[in-house]
């Protein structure tokens, strides 16, 4: 990277206040000079500026005044873009994926379990990415509470939590919650069938509705007796029902890890039944035969680029899913659920150039402005615009061609991965850089 | 594009005819890999046979013609080591082929298996992978290999070396999986302590193959002598298939990916005077010069994650680069079936963390091919080799290319697939 000796002074520095709690460089930053790919209405602007300031985006666009003493960072040459958010991981949360033990475990909740020392953090900051969403797995019908965050690598559990994102919870259906897949000694749990998945939702909802009710009914009490009256006894709290509770009234985001088309149009049926939304289905892998009732239902769908035949399920996922969903007028993103392939996610959304020619400026989208909807944060992240957080993915070359590389990586406005750092770092202390970083 | 792609192979006559036919593929920039790039080049294909590759040669009269006028023309990729045809779907035991009960399995053989209507081929073949090696997993001795050209309704239609390599699992060190263990408390061991007992299980694992190759020596020599004469020994098929791996004819592939286990399969194949390849080889790039002191050539996927938490964050990436540097042979592999059709991209990692761009391209053709001596055939666009061509819209590493023709043997393949199907019966749907 072409970097003036100045500017490698505001790169320490901001790479300083990284490792403290955000305290952005009041000066900010300026990177000028490259191709800016804005996933937001500029589109492409070509030589622009970027400015950051107090960890925001304060300007950006090829007439940007940058007042004397603004650190610059000269980026002739190379390709800005929003930060890339994969919607589907399960990063930082090694060993706690899972809590198998019941169908409905909508009382766990993944922020208990980051682990911020996880180098796969960095490693997936050094491809780009910024901002993830940690699921439950797929092991039952109604998984736990999710964790949405930013990699800000460096700080603790608790500074990687995205502290405005909204809550979000996992859901599963088809052949993982059934078990089918799995062989271990003992009883099989139900569900063991598509039927029994359906159930277990309808089943749930039903008791979180009475529970709400209870609570209805208590509070009216409250009410009825005033401040002298008899108190009236409280029911008993149930954090799980509590958090179904949560999700009909729409405060907690449904993500349904989902692959039959069957089984998508039933969690829409129970869906509408019982009045919840689902936010995005996840792989949703044959969300193609059925995307305009995804798009009806209002759902964003979160698939993979092109996997496919690793399972029954699996066995009708064509690569031309993400292009045909969005044709549809489906919010698609591309995610990886896998800490390597989150490391390329750039090159998964340049398939759906190739398969369904998606534009390139849509494609893009897939993995920055749509999973930001998805998540609920797209005021905040997934382009850039000005007043947006400046998490921003810097390229060698256009993100998609294939000599490309990510260079740097910045969030809130900090550098948290810089490549010649990276490279430096290892020639001086020989093979330690994730490791030596934390 | 697509639409005119597939007008085309509804005129073109049926492969086994066009095999036969003369062809002319006109106006590309022809990467023939063995020799400069051509611009504005034409390939001419013969009996299945590629007759000419240069700049302004004439079109013969009657041949069929390619206009691949600002398009780019490879030689067929060829994916050095897939379970390709052996298995279809993952979860699904009845179309599983891959791995064979017990643990030494020589006398397995993928050809056997290899499906020719899997169809995960012609998704593979619709960008531009022509040629596989089809391999069986797992066990100490997972089989033997062939490698498959991805065109053809018959087994023997598929095969172009059979068997190609013996495939061996270099031992990991871990105790055998006990079922009355599995809820014992685990035993609390030093780093020191369970390092010991994880070479002790590697030597006694080795010892075992080491002892089976001996067998297979003897057992051939027996069946020599019976030849000449003497007593017929008993019939063992295990034996019969190590003997030409144990006597240094046939190469074995030992999966390996720690630096420890690849050198420890390099000592292993020196000490029993073995022919050597080493697949995985995550690690490989920290025993660069053994490996180019033994001359041993590396089957390596790009796409994975860094073996150690201190490793560099690119550590699977430059791999291949510095494999490279140190002039050791290698191909790039999908080391998958359902994947393999992102062969290109595996490559395209390799160029973007520091392989030249004709590199990455060899090692996903040439370099396969030679590794596996079957260089005389494919790998490149030479005169007198098999016509595996493929013309594509750009860069073949590049994601958003698309491919337009793929011919195996001078005959055009069909670019549909079940994804194309799918694709075109749900696309317009309301």
């Amino acid at each position: 990277m072409k970097r003036p000796a100045a500017a490698l002074g505001a790169v320490a520095l901001a790479a300083t206040v990284a490792a403290a709690p955000p305290a952005p460089v009041d000066k900010g930053v300026a990177l000028m000079g490259g191709t800016i790919l804005t996933a937001g209405p500029a589109g492409t602007i070509e030589k622009g500026t970027l400015l950051i300031r107090g960890g925001k985006i304060a300007a950006v666009g090829q007439d940007v005044q940058v007042a004397a003493g603004v650190p610059v960072i000269d980026a002739t040459g190379l390709y800005l873009m929003p930060g890339i958010i994969d919607a589907h991981s399960h990063t930082a949360i090694e060993g706690g994926v899972n809590e198998c033990t019941d169908s409905v475990t909508a009382q766990v909740r993944a922020t208990d379990v980051v682990d911020h020392r996880d180098p796969d953090i960095y490693r997936q900051l050094a491809g780009g990415v910024t901002t993830i969403n940690v699921l439950h797995g797929s092991c039952n019908t109604i998984g736990g509470q999710n964790a949405v965050l930013k990699l800000r690598w460096g700080q603790g559990p608790d500074g990687l939590v995205f502290k405005d994102a909204p809550r979000g919870i996992k859901f599963a259906l088809g052949e993982n919650v059934k078990r089918s897949n799995f062989s271990r000694p003992g009883p099989r749990r139900f569900p063991a069938t598509r039927m029994g998945v359906e159930v277990v939702l309808r089943d749930a909802f039903r008791e979180a509705q009475e529970y709400g009710r209870e609570w209805e009914e208590y509070e009216k009490k409250v009410k009825a007796a005033g401040a002298r009256g008899v108190k009236p006894v409280a029911p008993r709290r149930d954090l799980q029902k509590e958090t179904l509770r949560d999700v009909l009234a729409g405060r907690v985001l449904v993500h349904a890890h989902c692959y039959r088309s069957d089984e998508i149009l039933m969690l829409i049926r129970v869906a509408d039944e019982l009045g919840f939304k689902v936010r995005t289905f996840q792989h949703v892998l044959e969300g193609y035969k059925v995307a305009s009732e995804i798009a009806r239902h209002g759902a964003g769908a979160s698939t993979f680029s092109d996997w496919w035949a690793y399972k029954l399920e699996a066995w009708d996922a064509i690569p031309y899913n993400a292009a045909i969903m969005q044709a549809r007028g489906v919010r698609v993103s591309l995610n990886s659920d896998s800490n390597e392939l989150a490391r390329r996610l750039y090159w998964e959304a340049a398939k759906a150039v190739k398969y369904g020619g998606v534009s390139e400026d849509e494609a893009l989208k897939m993995i920055t402005l749509h999973p930001a909807w998805q998540l609920g944060v797209e005021q905040r992240v997934g382009s850039l615009e000005v007043g947006k957080d400046a998490d921003i993915a810097v390229f060698g070359a256009h993100p998609f061609a294939p000599d490309t590389r990510v260079e740097m990586t910045i969030v809130d406005g900090a550098i948290l991965f810089d490549r010649e750092k990276d490279l430096a770092a290892r020639a001086r202390g020989g093979e330690a850089t994730s490791g030596g970083a934390r | 594009m697509r639409a005119a792609a597939v007008a085309a192979l509804l005129l073109a006559t049926s492969p086994a005819e066009a095999a036969d036919g003369v062809l002319a593929i006109t106006g590309g920039r022809v990467v023939t890999v063995s020799g400069p790039v051509i611009e504005n080049g034409t390939v001419i294909v013969e009996g299945g046979k590629i007759t000419a590759v240069g700049a302004g040669l004439p079109v013969p009269a009657g041949a069929r013609v390619v206009d691949a006028t600002g398009k780019t023309v490879y030689p067929g990729l060829i994916d050095a080591l897939t379970t390709l045809g052996l298995t279809e779907i993952g979860s699904v035991a009845g179309s599983v082929d891959v791995s064979e009960t017990g643990d030494v399995n020589p006398h397995a053989r993928a050809w056997i298996a290899v499906h020719p209507h899997s169809e995960l081929i012609p998704v593979a073949r619709a960008n531009g992978i022509t040629a596989v090696l089809a391999a069986p997993q797992g066990g100490l001795v997972s089989g033997q290999s062939a490698l498959v050209r991805l065109s053809g309704t018959t087994p023997d239609a598929l095969a172009v070396k059979q068997p190609a390599a013996l495939h061996v699992v270099y031992p990991t060190g871990r105790a055998p999986f006990d079922l009355s263990r599995m809820f014992d408390e685990p035993e609390r061991k030093t780093f020191e302590e369970r390092q010991k007992e994880k070479r002790r299980i590697q030597e006694k694992q080795l010892e075992r193959l080491r002892h089976l190759l001996e067998e297979a020596k003897a057992h051939a020599a027996a069946l020599e002598a019976a030849r000449a004469g003497g007593p017929a020994p008993p019939s063992d098929l295990r034996l019969e298939a190590l003997a030409p791996a144990a006597r240094g004819e046939l190469p074995v592939v030992i999966r390996a990916d720690a630096e420890d286990e690849i050198r420890g399969a390099v000592a292993f194949a020196a000490e029993r005077g073995l022919k050597l390849i080493v697949a995985g080889g995550l690690e490989a790039w920290r025993a660069a010069g053994l490996l180019k002191e033994k001359d041993v050539a590396v089957l390596l996927n790009v796409d994975r994650l860094p073996r150690r938490e201190s490793d560099a964050y690119d550590a699977a990436y430059t791999n291949p680069a510095l494999l490279a540097a140190a002039g050791v042979r290698f191909a790039i592999v999908s080391d998958d079936a359902s994947q393999v059709r992102n062969l290109p991209y595996e490559a395209a990692m390799a160029r973007a963390f520091g392989l030249a761009p004709e590199a990455a391209l060899r090692a996903i053709t040439l370099s396969p091919a030679e590794i596996f001596g079957v260089a005389e055939r494919m790998g490149a666009l030479d005169p007198g080799k098999d016509a595996n061509l493929v013309v594509a819209t750009g860069d073949i590493m590049d994601h958003r290319t698309e491919v337009t023709h793929v011919f195996i043997d001078g005959a055009e393949q069909s670019l549909e697939t079940r994804h194309t199907r799918l694709y075109r019966e749900f696309k317009d749907r309301p």
